[in-house]
């Protein structure tokens, strides 16, 4: 088991490095450099641009070749240091430590939201199968499934803070973390992140309680004379969701950097991915690959944690 | 000998009542064909649609912000030599069925116009990260050894890829075009083909007929391309459907976060207008948002569809 983790920690240390790479290249080698913002302004004042140009790559040692400048920039990240950004002038850890949590509160709401919902309401439908509620869920999951997260939250914003003015049209980065108007305002945007997430996990939960409802040992439980409350809800409800485990770690590095990064722009949320799309713009590579790495880490770990999960919840699972 | 040959490794022909067979399972299904009316219908209107409407980004201040027909909305003009606001009821014109936006753009035509390019992107992007995908998978799960290792290893890092962000990146280093869009998502969306195809090969290469063909000399890429890649084909045709949505939604979000083709409009350049004008003219955000979802629905209610008729297992 031990041997097994530590295979696990090396192998995502290398997947991380080959991220780490490319998106450096890729950064450094397009058109544009980071200097350029500089060098706008400069110009505009009418000062000399070469000279100004040579002193800034000096400074900021980018007028090193581009394979040594990756030797550094990968040493410096090695001791913990993450660089410069040059869009915001704050070390990339302050700029990323400033703003990390508005993601995660955004992506943790939004997650249990969806497992709730979308368990509950698979449950449901299950239970009831073939009646009303069974068709209206999945109607309703087929819908949650289709509809693109970003417009939804565009949607809400029209109908909910502007024409009923209930909320306010834009995230208000004044209240703190922990208030109760945060957790307001935080509403609609969870709403328009976890609906995509809540329709998948309904129609999942409800497959797999109808798949294991037919099977022998419900019957047995039912034979038993237990009440239809435990049978649903300790023998099948355990069984259908063991899988969803998976479902779920896998949607968590997905929306990480793809729903809530939407989902951030369109309601204005300053979190990671707000941050990354603006380092993205102004050609701040050191923001963009700090971003891209905590990204991979945290998909990563996600993946390592759901395996280890699995061990735990079924111990017929070994890995040696 | 030669009837041997024809049996086993002859290319095999379209069959008419397998291909009868899946039909009539399919269409026992209502939601899957509505999905594949709907598809029709819209390829239909991306294909001709184009000829029949006004320059999509012609714009024209002087009809700026009119409402659908059947919706009127209330304008205040402030007069500045009075000073005095002046409510005037803007109608719906029949010129302009869908209404017109900020820029007095019609919005009829820009829907047309996002059709064909919707389906030209999910298409063409779905085309190359399918073929991308089987073939990698194919190649890896038949060939083995390092190769398939190093195949693997390289599908690791790209799914663990911040997707998006990849997305964002790249579009915006090489300069947004259809093209550009086109090739980043076809050529880094492969991965989940990649694996599912590969383990699906896996277990295929281990059946007689491959082995029997092997006895019989056939080569390494007759196997490949006669054998192994005919028999995943109704997975890739499942998936292909299935993902579609996903390339669709994909390119419609990197227009509406402003890194769209400026020389084509497609409902995610709408959708981006829109945003700025919730207050004044609810239909610019609302219509292109309409015709996505149901784009998307329809892809996903035909994908289920396929994957039901194609499965022996599942009851319909």
């Amino acid at each position: 088991m031990r041997s097994y983790i530590i295979k696990r920690i090396i192998y995502s240390v290398i997947i991380a490095w080959g991220i780490m790479t490319i998106t450096f290249i890729l950064l450094r080698l397009g058109p544009t450099s980071p200097v350029d913002r500089y060098i706008l302004n400069i110009a505009a004042r009418g000062q000399d641009v070469e000279s100004v140009r040579q002193s800034i790559e000096a400074r900021y040692g980018l007028d090193k070749p581009i394979i040594e400048q990756y030797f550094i920039y990968m040493g410096n990240l090695l001791q913990g240091k993450w660089g410069w950004s040059f869009s915001t002038s704050q070390t990339v850890y302050d700029l990323i430590a400033s703003h990390w949590i508005y993601s995660f509160q955004l992506i943790l709401l939004a997650t249990i939201f969806a497992i709730i919902f979308g368990v509950g309401l698979g449950m449901l439908a299950a239970v009831k199968q073939n009646t009303r509620i069974d068709y209206a869920a999945s109607v309703f999951s087929f819908i949650g499934i289709s509809i693109p997260g970003f417009w939804l939250g565009l949607m809400l914003i029209m109908v909910f803070a502007v024409y009923l003015g209930w909320f306010k049209t834009y995230y208000d980065t004044g209240y703190s973390i922990w208030s109760l108007e945060n957790l307001k305002q935080l509403i609609m945007p969870v709403l328009a992140l976890g609906i995509g997430e809540l329709a998948g996990y309904l129609r999942y939960t409800r497959s797999a309680m109808l798949d294991n409802l037919r099977k022998d040992f419900v019957t047995t439980a039912r034979a038993k004379g237990l009440p239809e409350k435990t049978v649903i809800g300790k023998h099948v409800l355990r069984n259908a969701v063991l899988p969803l485990v998976t479902i779920i770690m896998f949607d968590l590095g997905s929306i990480v950097f793809g729903g809530a990064y939407l989902t951030e722009i369109v309601f204005g949320i300053p979190g990671l991915g707000q941050v990354s799309f603006n380092a993205i713009f102004a050609d701040d590579y050191a923001v963009v690959i700090a971003v891209t790495l905590i990204g991979t880490f945290l998909v990563l770990f996600i993946n390592l944690a759901t395996d280890l999960i699995y061990t735990y919840l079924d111990p017929r699972i070994r890995y040696d | 000998m030669t009837d041997i040959k024809q049996v086993c490794c002859g290319r095999p022909a379209v069959d008419k009542r397998l291909l009868h067979y899946y039909w009539e399972r399919l269409s026992k299904n209502r939601m899957s064909i509505a999905g594949l009316g709907f598809i029709v219908f819209l390829s239909l209107v991306g294909i001709f649609g184009p000829i029949f409407i006004p320059d999509p980004q012609k714009t024209d201040f002087e009809i700026k912000n009119m409402p659908p027909i059947g919706f009127s909305i209330d304008e205040s003009v402030y007069d500045i030599k009075t000073g005095e606001f002046t409510t005037t009821v803007i109608l719906g014109r029949p010129d302009h069925p869908l209404g017109t936006d900020s820029k007095g753009r019609d919005m009829l035509a820009m829907l047309i116009s996002g059709a064909r390019i919707s389906l030209l992107v999910g298409l063409l992007a779905t085309g190359i990260a399918i073929f991308l995908g089987t073939f990698i998978g194919v190649l890896s799960a038949y060939s083995g050894g390092w190769v398939d290792n190093a195949l693997m290893r390289f599908t690791d890092i790209m799914m663990t890829f911040p997707f998006f962000l990849l997305l964002v990146m790249i579009v915006f280093i090489f300069g947004p075009s259809l093209a550009i869009i086109v090739l980043v998502i076809g050529l880094t969306g492969w991965t989940g083909a990649a694996r599912l195809i590969r383990s699906e090969t896996l277990s295929i290469r281990t059946r007689d007929f491959i082995t029997a063909s092997r006895a019989l000399g056939a080569s390494d890429a007759r196997i490949m391309f006669n054998h192994l890649i005919p028999n995943v084909s109704s997975l890739v045709i499942v998936m292909a459907t299935l993902s579609i949505p996903g390339v669709i939604m994909a390119e419609a979000a990197l227009s509406f976060i402003g890194l769209g083709d400026p020389m084509s409009t497609s409902w995610g350049t709408v959708l981006n207008t829109g945003q700025h004008s919730l207050d004044t003219a609810w239909w610019v955000a609302v219509e292109p948002g309409i015709a996505l979802f149901f784009t998307v629905l329809s892809f996903n209610f035909f994908g289920d569809g396929l994957r039901d008729a194609f499965d022996p297992k599942a009851s319909i």
